[in-house]
């Protein structure tokens, strides 16, 4: 199967393969990126399980969360993506494409997750139509509301997932 | 619009006290936690080459559990780790009729391809599974450490392909 690869101004964004692994890795044992995202640092093996998923997303469902390089360098910053999992939540929004995104503590503040953000939303909208989106934050992670809020997604609801506050935004076309 | 997977099978086996029971914490997982796994499955074959295989039952063609080997980078000090692991699980209906047994088999001839003769694999089962410590035994695997997870024992296994 061949991957879609998007690129943006400073950012390429391509489906990961086993060399990423170590960083990916790297990035999810960093406390300061779970603070909002899961709430603890992944053990390798849980890291493992999670990079397998996405791995498994894409093959079965065709579309999934990209690795965000920065350019020229090619360093691993992030990931961002589109994942349908089921979520356990109420409301619940399976079927609608949920956008995601994380990025490493030391490129914060320079509006990448932003120019990813906008590349992944323009991509689904080609891949799925011109359809409601949605995403769930942390409402403590203010960055991210910010960058959601850049991206043209709106608080509807804020429930509790996995004994946890979570903010749902969704997304319209415009 | 977008795709919707439904794998109704797997989500009741992991739903299921009788199945979850010697695997993980012991504890049934929801159909969010049942989904992840099985995009896992997934992933491992298209990221590693092999995996875990759904068994279905000839005559019926009903899904009645998985087989296969996992890289699950445990860490380095477990004693499971470095080497393919194989695992197993069967649906409650289908467990007493020597299945997993001749699921393992199958797959045991398979891996010996894969991973080439004489190359090793292990298995860890918890220790209150009879049932699969037999499995095991007359799959040619033998014990040779134990492990603690989550408060539970484990047997680890070994054979050479």
């Amino acid at each position: 199967m061949t991957y879609p690869i998007l690129e943006t101004e400073r950012l390429i964004l391509r489906v990961q393969t086993p060399q990423d692994f170590p960083a990916f890795a790297q990035m999810w044992a960093d406390p300061i990126v779970t603070r909002f995202i899961g709430g603890a640092p992944l053990s390798e093996e849980d890291a493992w399980a999670k990079f397998l998923r996405i791995a498994g997303h894409w093959a079965l469902l065709g579309f999934g969360f990209w690795g965000i390089f920065e350019k020229p360098s090619g360093r691993r910053i992030g990931e961002a993506g589109i994942l349908d999992v089921k979520r356990d939540i109420v409301p619940s929004f399976h079927g609608v494409p949920e956008i995601g995104w994380g990025l490493l503590p030391e490129v914060h503040g320079k509006g990448y997750a932003t120019e990813a953000v906008a590349a992944i939303i323009a991509w689904a909208e080609g891949h799925f139509g011109r359809v409601r989106m949605v995403c769930i934050i942390d409402p403590d992670n203010a960055p991210s509301l910010r960058v959601a809020a850049r991206s043209g997604f709106k608080e509807f609801a804020r429930t509790t997932y996995k004994g946890d506050t979570i903010a749902i935004l969704e997304r319209f076309p415009t | 619009m977008i795709p919707i997977l439904s794998t109704p099978g797997h989500a009741a086996d992991r739903a299921d006290p009788l199945v979850m029971r010697h695997l993980g914490k012991g504890d049934t997982l929801d159909a969010e936690e049942a989904f992840k796994g099985f995009l896992s499955m997934a992933g491992h074959w298209a990221l590693m080459g092999y995996g875990v295989w759904q068994i279905e039952e000839k005559e019926t063609g009903r899904r009645i559990g998985v087989t296969g080997f996992s890289e699950k980078k445990r860490p380095p000090e477990h004693p499971a780790s470095g080497a393919p692991e194989m695992g197993w699980s069967l649906s409650s209906s289908a467990h007493g009729k020597g299945y997993a047994s001749e699921a393992v088999a199958a797959a045991l001839v398979w891996a010996r391809g894969h991973f080439g003769p004489g190359a090793r694999v292990v298995a860890v089962i918890s220790t209150g599974n009879d049932a699969s410590v037999k499995v095991a035994q007359k799959n040619g695997f033998r014990q040779f450490a134990t492990a603690s997870r989550y408060g539970l024992g484990r047997f680890v296994f070994e054979r050479e392909l």
